[in-house]
């Protein structure tokens, strides 16, 4: 028995590891093993608040703490017959396009580009690639800082709050985050152009179904109430359960999804697939240049995916600054109109759709569920690593080539993996 | 100055992470302008979630983030503090346990893991319930936080690769409060835990109109049972007092609430 095991799996967010076995030619298994420890958060928002679920839920992630937040307050205002005026509206859109290019940063310079270019890490890459290096943490550093100035803090800001704001930011600041994005345009469209430039392997190539929020309008977005699939059909948000359809794996603290029985992917790359013919401007003509059939056959086109949405929430920005500072005065916190009720928020974090569920009952959360794209994305990503680990031990590939391999498939989906210790669930009424 | 430095060599120093949401880490990873320097200042030889190269060998530093979930982390961390000298918990889910470890009680950690996960078990890992890092080795410094607070850390590891100790703020949330002339919530009617947390974030939530929820944990000598008698005269209840104190805390509240509840 041959047997290959990668353990931690560097360069993802979280605790993490690939197992492969094989005899001879033959592939016994291929797991990607989630190792995170468990943390049960569902079982821990029972009986809180919506502001104390809020600042629990949140901080499943660091990556991802906005898109969380974000799901979370589409879910409890739902549940609560909340509707929020204009301008927490665009300032939330802001804040979720910050966080999109802060995690799609991250992971295409920090994470998944040395990978390509032959580095253990982004900084050693600073010799030969020093001025992509410094920009690069220019861009991510821009988009920190809409993460902080509109939630309050870098990571696990508390300023969105279910009904609004606690506070507004200063109009100064809004107008520097708007004049700023035109400058970093060129470093999201160099990236773009490094990714566009690299072979990639296409021997593992197969279909898969791809999944995000359905925007509602006839735009690119992040948000929506209902799920676009790429067979044609969209679903009302509400029916997650029916999409998602965990089940339990002994390999993983994440449960894995299937729709219909079948594999299926999220992130940039299932949204440039389902909406990508939306884009306009520059990051429209990207996706023009670049996208072809293979992208619905190979997860590592999500790199370019991300690059491109890049340029796309750069582009973005002006317009929702805009919309913000047109309203002059900060409208005070809705309050909820209700005590009782449910409801589902959907969003697309960086790495695809994420699904917050609430009960409320007597104004305390009664039931939680939450669905995290990393474990929507188990399945395909053993799915791929599977079929080129096989093609890699019919070649007679050695270790390093075949561990390189699953590696890249692996990484490119930007797992998750804290976020996806979390996507279980609870069904308990409140005594 | 140069001859000088050049005589020395760098520390050797490592970062960990264990359950959490990574949050500590990238706090220095997002902390662009210093991340080069921060690189070049000690020879980070692990950090996992920022390179592919990393040597598990014998450290002068170590800091480690989340806390320990599962068997397997419990002789890991025993094995990192074997080969490590200065040993950081970094973080409130080090600290303290975090959320995960707010001890819910009511139906006991087994019940709620079998909720979530069924009568199925993990082959990869063998899962506990969450406690801090000093529940199992002994922590040297605490740098609490969530996430941790930027300049507090490099400040920290500033001194420690000079071998100096790094001082803490010994005051609560408040005291930041006051400095930034924010207007005090719990005169309002708010329930807000800083009096009873750590400064450290800036009072970013009470800057912001919002409440504290204790993300720092508790401070140091924290007064909790006059808090309580200020809080239930404001016309709090006990279990929302007990909820909120517990939610960030873990460690460092339940053994102050055990004192006075008994039972919490």
């Amino acid at each position: 028995m041959r047997e290959i095991l990668i353990e931690p799996l560097a360069r993802v967010e979280g605790d993490g590891g690939i197992t492969i076995r094989a005899e001879g030619k033959k592939v016994k298994e291929v797991r990607f093993d989630i190792l995170e420890g468990t943390r049960l958060v569902e079982t821990l928002v029972v009986g809180k608040t919506p502001a104390e679920d809020l600042s629990i839920t949140c901080r499943i992630c660091a990556i991802c703490t906005l898109s969380h937040r974000y799901a979370a307050l589409r879910g409890l205002e739902k549940a609560l017959g909340i509707g929020v005026p204009p301008k927490a509206q665009a300032l939330r859109s802001l804040m979720h396009l910050g966080e999109l290019l802060e995690s799609n940063s991250l992971h295409v310079f920090l994470l998944a580009l040395p990978d390509f270019l032959g580095y253990p890490n982004a900084i050693a890459m600073a010799e030969k690639y020093g001025d992509d290096v410094i920009k690069a943490l220019a861009l991510k550093k821009y988009a920190n800082h809409i993460m902080a100035v509109t939630s309050g803090r870098m990571i696990h800001g508390e300023n969105p709050v279910v009904g609004g704001f606690g506070k507004y930011p200063d109009r100064d600041v809004l107008s520097d985050i708007k004049k700023q994005s035109q400058e970093l345009i060129p470093t999201a469209e160099r990236a773009v152009a490094i990714l566009a430039g690299l072979s990639i392997p296409d021997y593992f190539e197969q279909e898969t179904v791809f999944m995000c929020c359905e925007p509602g309008d006839s735009d690119y977005g992040i948000v929506g109430d209902s799920i676009r699939i790429s067979d044609g059909q969209v679903v009302d948000a509400s029916e997650y359960r029916m999409l998602t359809n965990e089940r339990f794996c002994t390999h993983s603290a994440a449960k894995h999804c299937l729709y219909n029985g079948k594999p299926y992917t999220v992130g940039a790359i299932a949204r440039m697939n389902n909406l990508g013919e939306r884009l306009t401007g520059q990051a429209g003509k990207l996706f023009k240049k670049h996208r072809n059939k293979r992208w619905h056959t190979n997860p590592v086109f999500n790199n370019l995916a991300q690059a491109i949405e890049m340029v796309w929430a750069l582009e973005q920005i002006p317009k929702i600054v805009d919309s913000i500072l047109k309203v002059k005065n900060d409208p005070p916190i809705v309050q909820p109109s209700r005590k009782e009720g449910e409801g589902v928020g959907a969003v697309e974090a960086p790495r695809g759709t994420l699904y917050h569920y609430y009960r409320i009952q007597d104004g305390l959360v009664a039931d939680a569920n939450l669905i995290i794209p990393t474990g929507q994305n188990l399945e395909d990503i053993e799915k791929y690593m599977r079929k080129a680990v096989e093609v890699l031990l019919s070649q007679g590939a050695d270790d390093q080539t075949i561990r390189m391999q699953a590696e890249i498939i692996a990484r490119a989906y930007d797992p998750c993996i804290s976020c996806s210790t979390h996507m279980v669930r609870f069904e308990r009424d409140v005594k | 100055m140069k001859a000088k430095t050049t005589e020395k060599k760098n520390l050797d120093v490592g970062l960990y992470g264990f359950t959490g949401c990574n949050g500590d880490q990238l706090v220095i990873i997002h902390s662009e302008d210093r991340l080069l320097d921060f690189f070049s200042s000690a020879n980070i030889k692990t950090f996992s979630l920022a390179k592919s190269d990393n040597d598990d060998s014998e450290l002068d530093l170590v800091f480690i983030e989340g806390s320990i979930s599962s068997q397997e982390q419990v002789e890991h961390v025993k094995e990192i503090r074997n080969r490590s000298g200065f040993l950081v918990a970094m973080g409130n889910c080090a600290c303290y346990g975090g959320i995960q470890a707010m001890e819910l009680g009511h139906e006991g950690w087994d019940r709620r893991f079998q909720s979530v996960y069924g009568e199925h078990f993990l082959e990869v890992r063998t899962p506990v319930e969450s406690k801090p890092i000093d529940a199992f080795v002994n922590v040297d410094f605490y740098l609490p936080g969530c996430p941790i607070d930027a300049d507090q850390f490099f400040s920290v590891f500033a001194n420690l690769i000079r071998k100096t100790v790094p001082a803490m703020p010994d005051y609560p949330v408040c005291g930041e409060c006051r400095w930034k002339e924010n207007e005090c919530l719990l005169l309002k009617g708010i329930l807000c835990v800083g009096p009873l947390t750590a400064a450290g974030c800036g009072a970013a939530c009470p800057s912001h109109n919002l409440p504290c929820f204790g993300c720092f944990g508790p401070v140091q000598e924290a007064n909790v049972s006059s808090e309580f008698k200020l809080l239930k005269e404001k016309g709090f209840t006990v279990e929302e007092i007990k909820r909120r104190l517990r939610m960030h805390s873990g460690s460092g509240i339940l053994k102050s609430l055990k004192n006075i509840f008994g039972e919490v």
